[in-house]
């Protein structure tokens, strides 16, 4: 254990990669509730920044979880979306971290629309920032080409490059640095296999660590 | 349509001249995902902009916007609108009229100034911008010279009027990455002591601010604010 993230409260919120039950939500919570921290959950599947400002439908389920409880899964197409502010204010944490860009990648697209990711995610990092907690940004893994979500591994790098430029005032994660591109199988092209989520979830509570003396303290 | 809209985003998705552009209703190109990945056609945006003394208005066939003539709404929001879609419309001051038809590349801010001048008292410029400086530790400003008779136009910051973007041509932007500070700002054409106030306050990391100059009847008016751009959801 690491006795940096003893007694950290981090909430962690993310997309369809929180919302299976083998997923991070299972893995990544699990991984930091071992190293001491409280931690809750929230998976918006689909779910790109602006629905965690503005109230949005969560078009394929979402998830959360709570401590040692088990993960609640609801599948219901249509839900309301989860909203940070309220999940802030709901538990108090000193941490926050975000899980997301697959949804925002343009997967098959020509082009990053580097404007409309900006835009969300300096809207999303500011509704945190403005509450003085820190928070940390993991981006997308590099998953596997050929498949119906048109995942590629250049588009991975660009996106993974211009979130480290943008989602400060957190700090960033590139979970393209864990594996080489294609060493993590997937199920679909873009959601790893079980063995995946948990290899992924120990290096992120890893970069957790070493990055934990740098995060500042909720006052 | 995108779920997340605002009042105005809303009511410019009224306008016939933005109807077609806007997204929604279109084929998702990245074809059976079970969710999308980003707007399924590109995004592009556009905003209007009135430095006449009366209010503009942006006309089509079913519906108007009006621009107001005061400071604080003269500048209007980006909105999201589909590249390579033609926009078709009008812009009215009085009696007077300009046709618009613009069709924007991905990733484009464009950028439509009205000014009172010209041959039957309207004129537009169209500004057109595919910025890749999006950075959250620094500033953006960019420098829109809509005045004719001002043929390098520069900003400058503080007492000694140091210049921040200089040499920018009538119908062109300059644009440049700053720290974020609280500064004064002015806008100069010719020597930089004599520049006009640019009021921008406090800058914030991560946001960006336009500044525009315009040739008024008395004398160089200079309108500085933040961009705001409409929250879009495919």
């Amino acid at each position: 254990m690491n006795t940096l993230l003893v007694g950290l409260a981090a909430l962690i919120i993310g997309d369809s990669h929180m919302v299976s039950r083998d997923h991070l939500i299972t893995t990544l919570h699990d991984d930091l509730v071992a190293q001491g921290a409280a931690v809750n959950t929230y998976g918006m599947c689909g779910a790109v920044a602006a629905d965690w400002i503005h109230p949005a439908t969560v078009s394929c389920g979402k998830a959360e979880r709570h401590g040692k409880e088990g993960p609640e899964i609801d599948r219901t197409p249509n839900m309301p979306s989860y909203h940070i502010e309220a999940l802030l204010a709901k538990h108090k944490p000193n941490l926050v971290i975000v899980e997301m860009g697959d949804t925002m990648a343009a997967y098959g697209q020509r082009d990053l629309p580097q404007a409309w990711i900006y835009q969300q995610v300096h809207a999303l990092t500011g509704r945190i920032a403005a509450q003085n907690i820190p928070c940390v940004w993991v981006g997308p893994p590099w998953g596997t080409e050929g498949t119906s979500y048109h995942k590629t591994f250049a588009r991975v790098k660009q996106m993974s490059e211009f979130l480290a430029t943008v989602v400060a005032p957190c700090r960033f994660i590139d979970s393209t640095q864990y594996s080489t591109a294609g060493e993590w199988p997937t199920i679909d092209g873009q959601h790893l296999t079980a063995a995946g989520y948990k290899t992924w979830g120990v290096d992120i509570t890893s970069s957790l660590d070493q990055m934990a003396p740098q995060l500042e303290q909720r006052p | 349509m995108s779920r997340v809209m605002t009042r105005r985003h809303r009511r410019l998705a009224g306008l016939a001249l933005l109807a077609a552009a806007l997204h929604g209703g279109v084929t998702d190109a990245a074809g059976d995902q079970l969710y999308p990945s980003g707007p399924p056609n590109g995004v592009a945006y556009i905003r209007f902009v009135n430095l006449a003394p009366q209010e503009v208005t942006i006309v089509s066939p079913s519906a108007k916007i009006a621009i107001p003539a005061d400071d604080e709404h003269r500048v209007g929001q980006f909105d999201a609108v589909t590249p390579g879609v033609a926009l078709t419309g009008s812009a009215k001051l009085g009696e007077a009229s300009k046709p618009i038809a613009l069709k924007l590349v991905p990733n484009e801010f464009v950028t439509v100034v009205a000014t009172a001048e010209g041959a039957n008292g309207l004129s537009l410029t169209v500004f057109r911008d595919v910025p890749t400086d999006f950075n959250a530790l620094k500033s953006s400003l960019a420098m829109f010279n809509v005045d004719k008779g001002c043929t390098e136009a520069q900003l400058v910051a503080g007492d000694n009027h140091m210049s921040v973007i200089h040499g920018v041509a009538p119908g062109a932007v300059g644009r440049r990455m700053v720290n974020p500070v609280k500064a004064q700002f002015g806008v100069a054409c010719g020597e930089p002591a004599q520049a006009t106030p640019a009021k921008l306050g406090q800058l914030d990391a991560g946001d960006r601010y336009s500044v525009f100059l315009a040739a008024s009847a008395s004398g160089r008016k200079v309108v500085a604010q933040r961009d705001e751009q409409a929250p879009f959801r495919p």
